[in-house]
């Protein structure tokens, strides 16, 4: 059944990377602009070099014949060149991602370990001022555009994590809350309480392990936020991430590098719920 | 190729037997170091810079790292525009303006110790001159076509001769870093006063004093100053502002004048302004006959009084004291006051007047009717101005002139698009009435537009790619421009040129709008900082410069 399961997740994970590489490469492709380089501007070069350029994009006027070279070049680990800064995408990818994931886990880490905080102290304690004071700071970070978030971060020197962070927590904390919430309000918790178990006791036999299938699934698609936010952040705070790369690859319309980001982010992101979900339903089978 | 230093295992293929010779060379060159102790500058490229092949730099970041890097066989002096010798100490160019030849200092050597010789400079000439490079540089020295043939006379005497004859030969060599023929770092071995030690993609780019530059100052010590120049890779300016204020940065070229103003305000000793540079803005009409937009428009676009009556009808002074706050200078014509020997003296800003520009429009059959402008056909006089989305300035600028615009009964709509968007508009399918850039000049001479001039060349922006001049005043600059350019007798470009000035000015094809002024911000830590109009602005004497330790 798990083995079953992880397969459908693994067939669903490549057709989503090969569709979504696609559609990002057609996009790509339709902007507006596509082809056009800022270097044709410049007067000091001979009409043969202006010609040059113009046919070096040549190649990716079919967006088909370019895609079925992309793969065919990717299942040999080549993923192409940028264009935008003459170098390999692979090694592009491969240096600025280590900054991306490092910034990305810190600041779900931290986003994390505050809303699971929060939500745990909100449902179990149940006052209403505080709960009310959680949704109005969480509420105010989810209103702040990400990147005025970042500009804060770099204006105040804090790490581009924390900007993350604060991005996430308000998506995160409230269905944490919820979900706590209800599983609090379970009859067989009321029981357990009833019958005078202790408050840790009902909270880690009885409360997570109820809710810990949701719990996981919302953490999973809290790494899309984290990764989508992590593009302003790396752009406007310095950080040479692949937020940043993504950034600079869709201004120039580098349809290369673009695609290789699109299908990177997708497969995390994929990886991320895939994981959530197969956890959560080994946690399930437990359960049963 | 980009060559990118990564781990240095030169160490690897030392002898043992050298290596307590080496450690005892090397506390001697700490010694030295130290005893100068010029410090660490800190700035911003605000791109990545592409490659570190000084022949196939295009890019400002590459172009800046090149400037540190690489030694020239000539230099343009950046505060007296004069060419001086540097790797070669004299040169001469042929009365027919084909051949340079020149003469090289000897016993110098390359950052990894590897000597530079006259076959160095074949090498060089050779790369660049290589039909396949395709770079700006490369491309500059292509005046017709043939091949390039050296001739090594010695080892430090070369001739280097051109297959037709090429304007301003000499200047040209300023931005023609030497390789090494022999060595096997390839272009990482420079004879500038810096090279790169480290480079982290998308963070930092560390230089570090080359052990092996040639230059002394007057008491004797050894060229640079500086121990190391750091590199931050920040495309944005307002964080580089904010490093600038805390102190984590010493200078910041091409300041904005908004932050010129705010830094001036409270700390004026950190900015400088040294007046009018060579960039200009301009703005211009869309002729091109194959052009998608109405056979009216077009008709307006290639009407001389039209034209000279929009020119008439902007307030540059109002552009230069409203949008750049007193820092830029209405401009004149294609060349700015500020390039000494190619401005054109008889030529002046044009004078605003929106009745002149009425009366103007008028003769050529415009009338004003309840406010709105209307051609002979009855044709209210609407077009769109496009410009580069996110600069600030542009857009402020195409407000006030749409506000000038609309005194004379005009409706002019702003478009602003993002820089790929607009280049496919105003390059790839003419879908565009107005568009409004600025050109960036790197070198002073006027040969390097001559892909703006030539009817036939692809940057003639506002009708590109002629077969044969559509216009008679075109034919005449195509004709003065060869001619310039087929000469090396500096009066006759001079005057050939100032009479392209004349027509441009006359005919309008491209409206100057100003030139900026070139603004920098420099800490008070970084000594002998003189800034100057050309590029590189702030550390063209970067050699000379030093930072003090903060406290």
């Amino acid at each position: 059944m798990l083995g079953w399961r992880i397969t459908r997740h693994a067939v669903a994970i490549l057709a989503t990377i090969l569709l979504g590489g696609l559609l990002s490469a057609t996009l790509v492709r339709l902007a507006p602009g596509f082809d056009a380089d800022e270097q044709q501007l410049d007067p000091r070069l001979s009409a043969e070099s202006v010609r040059t350029l113009r046919e070096s994009r040549a190649q990716e006027h079919s967006i088909f014949r370019f895609y079925l070279r992309y793969i065919n070049g990717a299942m040999h680990g080549e993923l192409g060149m940028s264009h935008s800064l003459s170098q390999p995408v692979g090694t592009l990818l491969r240096e600025r991602a280590p900054l991306t994931l490092r910034l990305v886990a810190l600041g779900l880490l931290l986003s994390w370990s505050v809303a699971m905080a929060m939500a745990l102290t909100s449902a179990w304690l149940r006052v209403s001022a505080l709960d009310a004071l959680s949704t109005i700071v969480t509420g105010t970070f989810l209103c702040i555009p990400a990147a005025v978030l970042a500009l804060l971060s770099v204006l105040w020197n804090v790490p581009g994590s924390l900007a993350i962070a604060l991005i996430v927590l308000p998506r995160v904390y409230r269905y944490w809350r919820n979900l706590l919430a209800k599983a609090y309000s379970l009859p067989h918790i009321t029981t357990a309480r009833a019958k005078g178990l202790g408050e840790l006791r009902v909270l880690f036999w009885h409360v997570i392990p109820m809710a810990a299938p949701q719990l996981l699934a919302v953490a999973g698609v809290s790494v899309s936020v984290a990764l989508g936010a992590a593009i302003p952040v790396e752009a406007l705070c310095g950080l040479a991430g692949v937020g940043q790369l993504a950034w600079q690859a869709a201004l120039a319309r580098d349809l290369p590098l673009l695609m290789n980001i699109t299908i990177l982010v997708t497969l995390v992101t994929l990886l991320a719920h895939s994981g959530a979900d197969v956890i959560g339903h080994m946690l399930r089978s437990q359960e049963i | 190729m980009i060559g990118r230093p990564r781990k240095l295992d030169v160490m690897a293929q030392i002898p043992g037997k050298m290596v307590l010779a080496a450690t005892a060379c090397l506390f001697v060159l700490l010694g030295t170091a130290g005893a100068q102790g010029g410090g660490e500058l800190r700035f911003c490229l605000r791109t990545e810079p592409k490659t570190f092949d000084p022949l196939k730099v295009e890019d400002d970041a590459a172009v800046s790292i090149r400037y540190l890097t690489g030694g020239v066989l000539l230099r343009m002096n950046r505060q007296t525009q004069a060419l001086e010798p540097e790797l070669a100490h004299s040169w001469k160019v042929s009365k027919d303006g084909r051949q340079i030849t020149f003469k090289l200092r000897s016993g110098l050597s390359f950052s990894d110790g590897t000597p530079f010789l006259a076959e160095d400079v074949a090498y060089t000439v050779q790369q660049l001159m290589d039909p396949a490079l395709h770079s700006p540089t490369g491309d500059a020295f292509r005046s017709g076509p043939g091949t390039v043939a050296t001739k090594i006379i010695s080892s430090t005497q070369i001739a280097i001769t051109f297959p037709t004859p090429v304007a301003g030969l000499d200047r040209l060599f300023d931005q023609v870093p030497m390789m090494s023929a022999h060595s096997p770092k390839k272009e990482m071995a420079v004879l500038g006063p810096f090279m790169v030690a480290d480079y982290k993609p998308g963070a930092t780019v560390l230089l570090k004093r080359n052990p092996n530059y040639w230059k002394t100052d007057a008491q004797g010590r050894k060229l640079p100053y500086l121990d190391s120049i750091r590199l931050d890779i920040q495309p944005n300016r307002d964080v580089e502002m904010l490093r600038f204020r805390r102190g984590e940065l010493d200078l910041i070229n091409s300041l904005d004048s908004e932050y010129f103003d705010k830094l001036a305000s409270t700390s004026p000793q950190l900015v400088h302004d040294a007046g009018p540079s060579l960039d200009s803005e301009q703005m211009w009409f869309n002729q091109v006959s194959k052009a998608p937009i109405p056979a009216y428009k077009k008709n307006w676009f290639r009407s001389l009084g039209f034209r000279r009556a929009i020119s008439e009808a902007i307030n540059r002074d109002d552009l230069s004291r409203i949008v750049f706050r007193g820092h830029a200078q209405p401009a004149v014509g294609p060349i700015s006051p500020a390039n000494k020997f190619w401005f054109d003296s008889k030529l002046h800003a044009q004078a605003y007047s929106s009745d002149a520009a009425l009366k103007l429009l008028q003769t050529e059959g415009f009338r004003l009717e309840n406010g709105t402008l209307k051609d002979r056909e009855g044709n209210p006089v609407v077009f769109s101005i496009v410009t580069n989305s996110g600069n600030k300035y542009r857009e402020r600028m195409a407000v006030l002139i749409q506000e000038d615009l609309r005194k004379i009964g005009m409706q002019v709509n702003v478009v602003t698009l993002d820089f790929p968007s607009l280049i496919e508009r105003i390059a790839q399918n003419f879908d565009y009435e107005a568009a409004m850039l600025g050109l960036t000049n790197v070198d002073l001479d006027p040969n390097e537009q001559m892909n703006v001039w030539l009817s036939s060349a692809e940057n003639h922006q506002w009708n590109p790619q002629q077969k044969a001049p559509e216009t008679a005043w075109e034919a005449e600059i195509d004709r003065l421009m060869r001619a310039q350019a087929a000469s090396a007798d500096a009066k006759k470009r001079k005057e050939s040129f100032d009479t392209v000035q004349e027509i441009v000015v006359e005919q309008a094809p491209f409206i100057y709008l100003i030139n900026k002024n070139a603004l920098s911000a420099i800490s008070t830590a970084v000594q002998d900082a003189s800034p100057v109009i050309l590029h590189p602005q702030t550390f063209w004497n970067a050699e000379r410069l030093t930072v003090r330790a903060a406290k």
